[in-house]
């Protein structure tokens, strides 16, 4: 462990010693494993072992950045990044990497997930916890996947560190008819406290609810989210706190802290922390992660940072640092005081969905875009799930729905699930939120 | 890329008690440019190699992957595969259709070679994006530009006595732009792909289209109207027909999809067997016949041998509006009794190949654009798209036009405000009665895969033209 630190500082020492103003270098052992099921059979497992330096440096504010998969490699590639620098143009809004020493949380990685045993048994267990909850023969499909990285970090502004950083993950999608579905998931950093049959039991009732769907009517509905569709849409809000997303107009954000932009019952923070499927002691600049609440009690209040773009908006860190850009790592809504089923009765007509994908925008700099629920769609009347639908899709606007959140659960959930509509992992709860906009094929 | 190791590898692999096995190696040489307002942001560079094993054994697929280039390591890893194929434990054992190997080395050419071009000229030419733009007369409240270039090395080994070498160099660049005018925002991106050389550059006019782009987003800021919604008439741009050719027919198309192995993530299809479609139901209109080629030359999906050594063809998805034929993998392919049609793909080394689209479009008609816009009195031109998305099932879209015109009596008239076409792939394709013979292409990079493997791929196509559907 100490011999891998030592090769990625001397990366740091190469680069100085060539030239370099400032530097960074992150090395990443990863073990990554992955189940892939479908129609309750084991497709394909898999296994990735990745090798890994992420350097970055700066000359005369040129940015550069490069990977390297072999120390035996570094200094010819150094030597080519620093060349790189020296043709590059200057970018004035470059602002160094982050400075200090710092002392790091103590990871609580789990060993165990480094090279689980017998990975499919825990397939099986959700399958059959689903099928048991359906009451029914249901066709599963879904991933296990299982993360176990050691990361080492040098920078030359100071930090230095080493970091173990563990998730596994339970996903799965469960059909009770063509058309009637249910998805679970489960995510954790350890496995202690991974409960697959959890994911298959939910995937598995709601599979059970959603027989028989009709075809659902447009209109502006109350609507119930689910914590697994409120995690993707967690995971756009997140996106858009980045600073850089506000400096490319790509975020509801611009222009807005300070200002109220949803209702007092709305705290969103961003927190890598034990639990998480994205917990890390430090970003990629090495400065610590933490805790940062970016919309509180309705007000928005910071940008996600790393140390260049903090010095643009006059601030500090938010210990958000990706390779190039800020990027949140785990977005947290805060608990409510009601509880789901309190939730329920306040809804007198209006749809519980519990899943959705593709969600594109029109304007991200207004919030206008459309995304498409899928898995159970339900009318709930007087309170109660009544009739399954689908067929629809929510064409609103982002800034409307965060105004229009009218109440949030006590019972939250820790989810993510496939990289293209939820990767950014999130702890969601259940939301009520009025007058959505629902649309559907004409 | 250490050929010998991936032998070895394969050697491993064979002496262990198999069905079958392969080895694909797969170095990519990668250079990114990123600006932001047109000044540099990062410069990015690096070379990315490895191999992957992946076994069937009793039934069951293993699949390991590495980046580590020692023999020792090929031994682990194909033993990490085998272990993995015979933890599966399937009722239903895997087999893959039967292939001939291939012996055969393959590249694509450059007129400009990537290599030579250096990062000042690279710079240079994404700059004038910006420069472009400045000169406009159009307030741009923020650009971001990239552009990447990756030179890609393959070298694939199976039990059956494939062994193919290939080299492609990809050269991509993308450009978002926010005009913002009288207080208000509108916002376009512009995806450039081609395979071969930086000779792709000068070709796409990225300057051009950019301040185009301005120009027409601040018209439908300051003269844009909404259009009173109902049954009309709409013709399809090229860039909008190709979206929906991708969407709404070659996802649907994939055989993966349709046998469920997607379920979970990209979804199924609204065709499956026992239900209302299969190959042979009719899905649109005659003049619908949409293919997926792989073998269009210097396109951005370009390849004449998939990441399974099938040899790349023509595919015809929808015939004459009838569902014709399935896209397909070998191990898609057995379950339903047929052979590949090589669209098996894998972004890299540490991927599975699975199916997979390469160019998606419709096949020209008769018509120039022009004849398509006067046979309509009244309706819609939406000649690019904003916001787009279609269910899981590929049946019920939605495509919101960024450059639309109002037509009435065959003449284009004002621009129109984000129309909105939401309807399901039936109707859209039953409703086309005329196709443009002029045929563009756009790049994309096509998502699917778990992990997820963005694909590049050419959409776009001919002009359609669409009777009676509803727009608002």
């Amino acid at each position: 462990m100490t011999d891998v630190l030592s090769k990625t500082e001397e990366i740091v020492k190469k680069a100085k010693t060539l030239g370099a103003d400032e530097v960074v270098a992150k090395t990443t052992y990863g073990k990554y494993r992955q189940v892939r099921f479908s129609n309750n059979q084991v497709d394909i497992s898999v296994a990735w072992n990745d090798y890994s330096t992420d350097v970055a440096l700066a000359w005369k504010k040129r940015f550069v950045a490069t990977q390297i998969h072999s120390f035996d490699d570094a200094d010819a590639s150094i030597k080519q990044l620093l060349k790189l620098a020296k043709i590059s143009e200057e970018n004035p809004t470059f602002g160094g990497f982050a400075q200090g020493s710092f002392h790091y949380a103590k990871s609580k990685a789990d060993k165990k997930l480094e090279n689980l045993e017998s990975p499919a048994e825990y397939v099986f267990e959700a399958i059959e916890a689903a099928e048991k909850e359906a009451g029914c023969r249901v066709e599963s499909g879904g991933i296990l996947f299982t993360k176990f990285e050691d990361v080492y970090i040098a920078s030359s502004e100071g930090p230095i560190g080493v970091d173990s950083r563990s998730a596994i993950e339970l996903s799965i999608r469960a059909f009770s008819e063509r058309e009637a579905s249910g998805h679970g998931v489960e995510c954790c950093s350890n496995l202690k406290d991974f409960k697959p049959a959890r994911a298959g039991a939910k995937a598995g009732e709601i599979a059970k609810q959603a027989r028989s769907p009709r075809i659902g009517d447009e209109g502006v509905y109350d609507v119930i989210f689910d914590p697994l569709i409120l995690g993707s849409l967690l995971g756009v809000w997140g996106g858009m706190a980045s600073a850089y997303s506000v400096l490319v107009q790509q975020s509801i954000f611009v222009n807005k802290l300070g200002t109220r932009v949803a209702p007092d019952v709305v705290t969103l923070k961003d927190n890598p922390a034990a639990y998480s499927m994205s917990n890390r002691a430090f970003d990629d600049e090495g400065f610590p992660t933490k805790e940062n609440t970016f919309i509180d009690h309705g007000v928005f209040k910071t940008y996600l940072h790393n140390a260049s773009t903090a010095k643009m908006f006059k601030t500090k860190t938010t210990g958000n640092a990706g390779l190039v850009y800020p990027t949140p790592w785990n977005i947290e809504m805060d608990d409510g005081d009601a509880s789901r089923d309190e939730l329920f009765k306040e809804v007198r007509r209006g749809l519980y969905l519990t899943n959705t994908w593709y969600t594109r925008f029109q304007n991200s700099a207004k919030g206008d875009f459309s995304t498409i629920p899928r898995d159970g769609i339900f009318m709930i009347g007087k309170g109660e799930v009544k009739q399954s639908l689908k067929d629809l899709r929510i064409s609103d606007n982002v800034l409307a729905m965060l105004g229009n959140i009218a109440a949030v659960s006590k019972e939250r959930q820790h989810v993510h699930w496939w990289g293209f509509e939820a990767d950014l992992p999130s702890l969601a709860p259940y939301v009520l939120i009025k007058n959505v906009h629902i649309t559907k094929s004409k | 890329m250490d050929e010998e190791i991936v032998d070895f590898a394969l050697e491993c692999a064979r002496s262990r008690k198999i069905e079958y096995a392969e080895v694909r190696a797969h170095s990519q040489v990668q250079d990114g440019l990123m600006l932001r307002n047109g000044v540099v942001e990062a410069v990015v560079s690096a070379v990315d190699s490895g191999f992957c094993v992946r076994i069937i054994a009793d039934g069951g697929i293993g699949f390991a992957s590495t980046n580590k280039w020692t023999k020792e390591e090929a031994k682990d890893v194909a033993g990490m595969a085998f272990k993995y194929a015979n933890s599966a434990n399937r009722r239903e054992k895997l087999v893959f259709a039967e292939e001939k190997g291939a012996k055969t080395k393959w590249a694509v050419d450059q007129k400009k070679k990537i290599e030579d071009v250096s990062l000042e000229e690279r710079i240079s030419a994404l700059a004038e994006v910006n420069r472009a733009l400045a000169s406009s007369k159009v307030k741009i409240a923020a650009t971001t530009s990239s552009c990447a270039t990756n030179l890609i090395t393959k070298y694939f080994v199976n039990s059956e006595g494939s062994r193919i070498s290939s080299y492609v160099p990809r050269i991509g660049a993308y450009v978002f732009i926010t005009v913002a005018e009288q207080g208000k925002t509108e916002q376009a991106y512009e995806q450039f792909g081609y395979s071969g050389g930086w000779e792709a550059f000068s070709k796409w006019k990225i300057p051009e289209k950019m301040v185009h782009d301005a120009k027409v987003l601040r018209d439908v800021i300051t003269k844009a109207k909404a259009v009173k919604p109902g049954n009309m008439d709409l013709v399809c741009g090229s860039e909008v027909a190709g979206i929906a050719a991708h969407e709404s027919c070659g996802h649907p198309m994939e055989a993966d999809r349709i046998l469920g192995r997607e379920m979970s993530q990209a979804g199924r299809s609204f065709i499956y067997k026992g239900g209302q479609y299969w190959i042979g139901t009719r899905i649109g209109s005659k003049a619908v016949t949409v293919v997926d080629d792989p073998t269009v030359e210097s396109s951005y999906g370009y390849y004449m041998y998939d990441d399974e050594g099938v040899r790349a063809k023509r595919r015809f998805l929808y015939k004459e509006g009838v569902i014709n034929e399935f896209l397909h993998n070998r191990e898609s392919a057995a379950k339903l009794d047929t052979k590949s049609n090589g669209s098996s793909r894998s972004v890299n080394y540490d991927r599975e190949a699975i199916v997979r689209m390469a160019n998606t479009f419709v096949l020209p008609g008769e018509f120039t654009e022009e004849e398509l816009i006067e046979d309509v009195k009244y309706g819609v031109y939406m000649k690019s798209f904003t916001e787009w998305n279609i269910d899981d099932k590929r049946f019920n879209q939605r495509y919101v036009g960024r450059e639309a015109y109002l037509i009435e009596n065959g003449e284009l008239k004002h621009p129109v405000a984000r129309p909105v076409i939401e309807t399901t792939t039936l109707k859209f394709w039953t409703a086309v009665d005329a196709v443009s013979r002029k045929v563009e292409f756009d790049a994309a990079t096509c998502g699917k895969g778990d992990p997820e493997q963005g694909v590049p791929v050419y959409t776009g196509g001919p002009c359609l033209r669409l009777r009676r559907v509803f727009v608002k």
